[in-house]
């Protein structure tokens, strides 16, 4: 561990504060309250406290050798300290609303536990200066706000929790698989060192690079809410509690955005192809979101799928800041002050929507429309946050969509100077003011319903309610909005500085002659937009989104099929349904281990047949023998006793015996055969024959031994 | 002298005291006690091998069966890493069986045959040439059949004898290939780097040798769990208790891996099979055994056989590591059999406490779970993430290293093909652990979360997963000294 350690502090500062809070969860519910708070608090003072360092001493490095294997790298230079700020900033302040919002939550311990976890590891991320210390704190931020996306365990909850957790594992692992490949192939992953590794493997290797590039696409747009990886956003940002959907919206977003930034603007400097793509996908996210948005008839939802359009915008920023290579100042500072802006407007929009539901626990354009008609307060700082977003000359959002439409409008001059087809690109521009219409349009919707309509039955209710939020809650609203209102009315002193400090980030450079934000020029592109937010207004939602309910009352109505839904569509079916069916048989046809039976089936079967074959072999050549060579021959008659002269003189007999039967002895017939009588008396004679023969031999040869004896004793004795 | 002392002590210790518990089955009515000496035992023999390892490496015969074939016991780094490995998860595995075993019968018999096969495995892991490791190996496939046959129930021996039948099949496949390789005068010993080619006749033998090897990676993979011998896996462990569920999936898979070790690089050399149709059927069978086993564990319903086909999945990362042939997959694949150990004996034990206390079995009855017993759930939720390979824990470092060395090693299309199969498991991975995790604790807002009463289990069973988790999360964090160690084993063979 060495370096600058205010660093370390800001790091593990939130992770042991977590255990505390929890801990004090389990003595007392106020402690923990306070603890909570006074640590959201430190840890702005900390984030602060290094930003001071910066100032002094410039860029800070931390290194921690050897965690998690390759070591920690952590790095502040402008843009860092910008976004770590504004990240600190916005836990510091719905951390602050916290405790009014979840006064009667469940599981709070859990849920601080997370929300500190997760604001640790947001930091991380954007502190990170090598791109793997980006994915470990990437993915600890993933996990850890899972809980958040679920705290309410209903069952939407669940379901976009499930799609949550899905699409944050696997766009993790993708981009694991895509910074394995870039480590792979040029040996660091150090941002500062990546441009000049890639630059020369670009030529040999940049089928491997793009490889690598899209995958870390894949899992930083993942958590953007890119298209087509967006579906996650609009559903999980809405069933979040409300300080929990300003995070998710305002600053967990921007994390993925952070990492298509770095991929963009480290790895394909100037690359055209690449900011072709980041531009078309961000334009398709841009106008989705908005066109989702219009659609939308829930305070949240609205709100998310116009972070989802926002976040579109940013794209286009990044996506235009390498087209326009090394000129691409506008862009540059547009894409990061629209980052800034954005993370602002959300904390105020999703708080004020906080309070809308903390009183009301609705979010249905229909349920909650006309809260705010008495209520000053929220609806000045909700007008904030709505005019910012829209883009209205004087406020915030203004200038960082200008700079990027400026940027739009150099490229195609560029092009148009070069003689190339400028269709597009112009395509682009129109798009870009059509939707920063449509968010006018939709801002308008949400605004009107919420602050100007009257609810048809409990209009009274809500106007006498006039104690919806304490003190802390109001301060925790009114500190981002003046911020918001100071930024849009002095732009020169504050967002040129924001975007001096952090431009290098995108290597862009401080642009030849200042941008005059408020010239002709530039409010023109305002003045389209807004001219095309109220024809939306009024030509499409008043007219085609509200109508009549049952009572004859005036009613925004839910258009968006809910069969259009890419989630339900198609990746579920696919993902869910087809693959692991499909995958699913063929890995259980693999494990029912029909290979290893069939073989052993068809083993014991050969071999069982071989050993029959076997055992049959002599049997089978004894029979083929027998049926063939020696067959044996069919006999016309077998005597099986007696001689020939036996039998004849027998057979003679019996003839005549047959004959005097039939003649002589009728009444009483001879019954025996001579065959066998004669038979018998030669056997007999034969028997008597050989004893006779054989007592004679003996006699001989006992007649012999005698002689021998006696011839031995006279000649010897 | 002291070292022939010190080995027979840690190998005969336990056996010798499983015998004699198996003699005196029941004998012994003060459970206490009994438990008391049989932990003894087990941390006596953990003393002895681990002062074993301290006393660097040697080697020496122990018998000579015959003039040319001898029993010979070596210490080198990978048995330091096998052994230690061995008796820490043994000695935890007891102490969580202790509280487990009261609601099993003949918890004598258990015993006894779980002290035997610990001995028996610090032998395995001692084992200096080939006949000594196939001898101990076929051991421990005999003594630990009991294990998994404990419950007695039709079920229970139809799995034991499949165990059996695979087990053997196997080991005769290896054997074929010890024989061979005797008959060409390897396998004597072992030998970093292997010395198969510096053998004469090896090298009009070629073709006949991969064949061989290719038999004996086979047979000692079907201990390891690899497709296609792997069949026996998914059955036989979840009939067995769980801890003994946890040390088979945990440990004794695992001497498949360490058979594979001493024979690919102690004897016959990695440049033997590099490039061969060897190597690319071992990686595909890996790869594929790595796919098929998450799939079956997503597609599986019952806690235990989906940790079982877990197991068939993550053991064959590690033979892929081993596979491909370089240091970085070395790395990768002994630091996940390091990690896997820890991760699966501490899933088995979690799905043994929810067992042992709820009777559960099945994911679904799991709904909410996590209010009744949270530390033992937080334990799985941790080691799940460690496995699907998170950082900052240890699974991910394993995961990183036998990417890389996948992508660096020169092999085709299979340098990318690894990392994205190993991807895919992964996320295969998270969906089969994950959803457990999630339903555990956040059943739902009509849950009646106040009704639940707390079950968590006491000491003896929590402090061994605590211990496993703890070891699985920090491994991750500083993984600096270990990586080194397993460096130095690597460096050793290329």
């Amino acid at each position: 561990m060495n370096g600058d350690f205010e660093l370390f502090h800001v790091i593990w500062f939130p992770f042991a504060a977590a255990f505390l809070c929890y801990l004090a969860g389990k003595r007392h519910k106020m402690i923990r309250d306070r603890v909570l708070q006074f640590s959201v608090v430190l840890e702005m003072g900390l984030m602060l406290l290094a930003a001071y360092r910066y100032f002094g001493a410039g860029e800070l490095e931390f290194i921690w050798k050897g965690f998690c294997m390759r070591g920690l790298y952590l790095k502040l230079d402008g843009f860092r300290l910008l976004y770590g700020c504004v990240a600190a900033f916005m836990w510091m302040m719905t951390g602050i609303f916290s405790r009014e919002y979840f006064c009667h939550y469940h599981h709070r311990s859990r849920y601080y536990f997370f929300y500190l976890l997760t604001l640790g590891s947001t930091l991380g991320v954007f502190l990170s200066g090598d791109l793997y210390t980006t994915f470990i704190f990437f993915e600890i931020m993933s996990l850890a706000s899972y809980v958040w996306v679920v705290h309410d365990e209903k069952p939407a909850a669940m379901k976009a929790g499930e799609i949550y957790l899905a699409i944050a594992v696997v766009g993790g692992l993708v981009m694991l698989m895509g910074l394995l490949l870039l480590y792979d192939t040029v040996g660091t992953l150090r941002m500062s060192e990546l441009y000049e590794a890639v630059k020369p493997v670009m030529q040999e290797k940049g089928g491997r690079i793009y490889a690598a590039g899209l995958c870390m696409l894949f899992g930083f747009g993942a958590k953007a809410g890119m298209f087509p990886l967006h579906i996650w956003l609009p559903k999980a940002h809405p069933v979040a509690p409300a300080p929990a959907s300003a995070l998710l919206s305002g600053i967990l977003t921007k994390t993925g955005v952070f990492g298509v930034l770095v991929v963009s603007a480290e790895i394909f400097r100037y690359d055209p192809q690449w900011g072709k793509l980041v531009l078309y996908l961000g334009t398709v996210t841009m106008f989705a979101g908005a066109f989702l948005a219009v659609f939308s008839v829930d305070l949240k939802r609205t709100l998310a799928c116009s972070s989802m359009s926002q976040i579109g915008f940013i794209l286009v920023g990044a996506g235009m800041t390498e087209l326009l290579g090394t000129e691409n100042a506008l862009a540059a500072r547009g894409t990061i002050l629209h980052m800034i802006n954005h993370s602002m407007i959300k904390l105020i929009l999703f708080m004020a929507a906080g309070v809308v539901y903390m009183n009301l626990h609705a979010l249905d354009l229909n349920e909650i429309r006309g809260f705010g008609r008495r209520k000053p307060f929220l609806k000045s700082v909700f007008l904030m946050g709505a005019l910012s977003i829209g883009g209205i000359p004087g406020w915030s959002g203004y200038v960082s969509k200008t700079l990027l439409h400026e940027s739009i409008v150099e490229y195609a001059a560029e092009l148009s100077a070069r003689t190339e087809p400028v269709l597009w690109i112009r395509g682009i521009e129109w798009i870009f003011l059509l939707t920063g219409g449509m968010t006018i349009a939709y801002m308008t919707k949400l605004f009107a319903a919420v602050f100007l309509e009257k609810h048809p039955l409990r209009q009274k209710e809500y106007d006498t309610k006039t104690a919806y939020m304490n003190k802390e809650s109001v301060f925790a609203l009114l500190v981002p909005a003046v911020l918001l209102v100071l930024m849009g009315f002095f732009p020169y002193g504050t967002m040129n500085c924001a975007a001096d400090l952090a431009q290098s980030f995108l290597h862009g450079k401080t642009p030849a002659h200042a941008v005059h934000y408020f010239s002709f020029v530039n409010l023109k592109g305002a003045a389209i937009s807004l001219t095309i937010g109220v024809l939306v207004y009024f030509g499409l939602i008043r007219r085609f989104l509200m109508g009549k309910d049952e009572k004859g009352d005036v009613c925004y109505l839910n258009l968006w099929p809910r069969w259009l839904d890419l989630e339900d569509l198609i990746y579920r079916p696919v993902f869910e349904k087809a693959s692991a069916a499909l995958f699913g048989y063929v890995c259980g046809l693999a494990d029912r281990m029909y290979l290893v039976q069939i073989f052993l089936k068809v083993l014991l079967e050969l071999s069982a047949f071989f050993c029959r074959a076997c055992d049959h072999l002599m049997d089978a050549v004894l029979l083929a023998f027998r049926s063939t060579t020696h067959k044996s021959r069919t006999e016309r008659h077998v005597y099986l006793i007696g001689s020939m002269f036996s039998r004849t003189l027998g057979k003679i007999l019996d003839q005549m015996v047959r004959i005097v039967n039939y003649t002589i002895r009728r009444k009483n017939p001879i019954e025996r055969s001579f065959v066998v009588t004669f038979a018998e008396w030669e056997e007999m004679m034969r028997r008597t024959n050989r004893l006779i023969s054989a007592s004679l031999s003996f006699g001989l040869m006992l007649a012999a031994i005698g002689l021998a004896l006696t011839l031995v004793y006279l000649l010897w004795w | 002298m002291t070292i022939t002392c010190l080995l027979g002590a840690a190998v005969l210790l336990p056996m010798l005291a499983g015998i004699m518990l198996l003699v005196f089955q029941d004998r012994l009515k003060n459970r206490k006690i009994k438990c008391i000496g049989i932990f003894l035992v087990m941390a006596v023999t953990s003393v002895l091998t681990v002062s074993l390892m301290m006393k660097g490496n040697y080697e020496f015969v122990l018998w000579e069966l015959t003039d040319t074939l001898d029993l010979v016991m070596r210490m080198d780094d990978v048995t330091r890493l096998f052994a230690g490995m061995t008796v820490a998860a043994w000695t935890f595995g007891g102490v969580f069986s202790f509280e487990y075993m009261k609601h099993e019968e003949h918890e004598d018999r258990y015993f006894g045959f779980y002290l035997i096969v610990m001995g028996v495995l610090i032998a395995l892991d001692h084992a200096g040439n080939l006949i000594t490791l196939y001898l101990f190996f076929e051991m421990m496939t005999l003594t630990s059949l009991p294990l998994v046959l404990h419950s007695l129930s039709h079920e229970a021996v139809m799995a034991g004898l499949k165990y059996l039948f695979y087990s053997v099949a196997g080991a005769f496949m290896a054997l074929f290939g010890i024989f061979y390789l005797y008959a060409h005068g390897a396998g004597m010993m072992f030998q970093e780097g292997g010395y198969l080619t510096v053998i004469d006749s090896y090298t009009g033998s070629q073709a006949m040798t991969l064949l061989v090897l290719m038999l004996t990676i086979v047979g000692f993979g079907t201990k390891a769990g690899m497709f296609p011998m792997h069949g026996w896996l998914p059955t036989a462990h979840p009939v067995a208790p769980a801890p003994a569920s946890a040390v088979l999936s945990g440990i004794i898979t695992k001497s498949g891996v360490l058979a594979i070790i001493r024979v690919i690089f102690y004897v016959s050399g990695a440049d033997v099979v590099r490039d061969t149709w060897v190597q690319y059927t071992w990686m595909t069978l890996a790869l594929l055994t790595v796919f098929m086993g998450s799939m079956m564990a997503y597609k599986e319903q019952v806690l235990k056989k989906r940790l079982a086909y877990s197991t068939v999945s993550q053991v064959s990362y590690i033979l892929f590591g081993l596979s491909v042939l370089n240091e970085d997959g070395m790395v990768g694949a002994l630091s996940h059999f390091i990690f896997h150990s820890a991760v699966k004996n501490c899933l088995f034990l979690a799905a043994g406490v929810i067992i042992y206390k709820t009777g559960k079995k099945t994911v679904k009855e799991l709904r909410g779970i996590g209010k009744e017993m949270p530390v033992t759930m937080w334990c799985f939720t941790l080691v799940s993430i460690t496995l699907v390979g998170i950082p900052p824990t240890s699974g991910f470092v394993s995961k990183w290293y036998l990417a890389t060395g996948s992508l660096k090693a020169g092999i085709g299309v299979y340098a990318w093909l690894g990392p994205v199969v190993l991807l895919l498991s992964a996320m295969l991975t998270a969906g089969y652990l994950l959803p457990v995790s999630v339903q555990a604790f956040f059943p739902g807002a009509e849950d009646a979360v106040h009704r639940r009463q707390k079950q968590e289990p006491n000491m003896l069973m929590l402090v061994p997963m605590l211990l496993f988790t703890a070891a699985a999360v920090l491994l991750g964090m500083f993984p600096e000294k270990f990586l080194g160690f397993l460096q130095t084993i690597a460096a050793g063979l290329f």
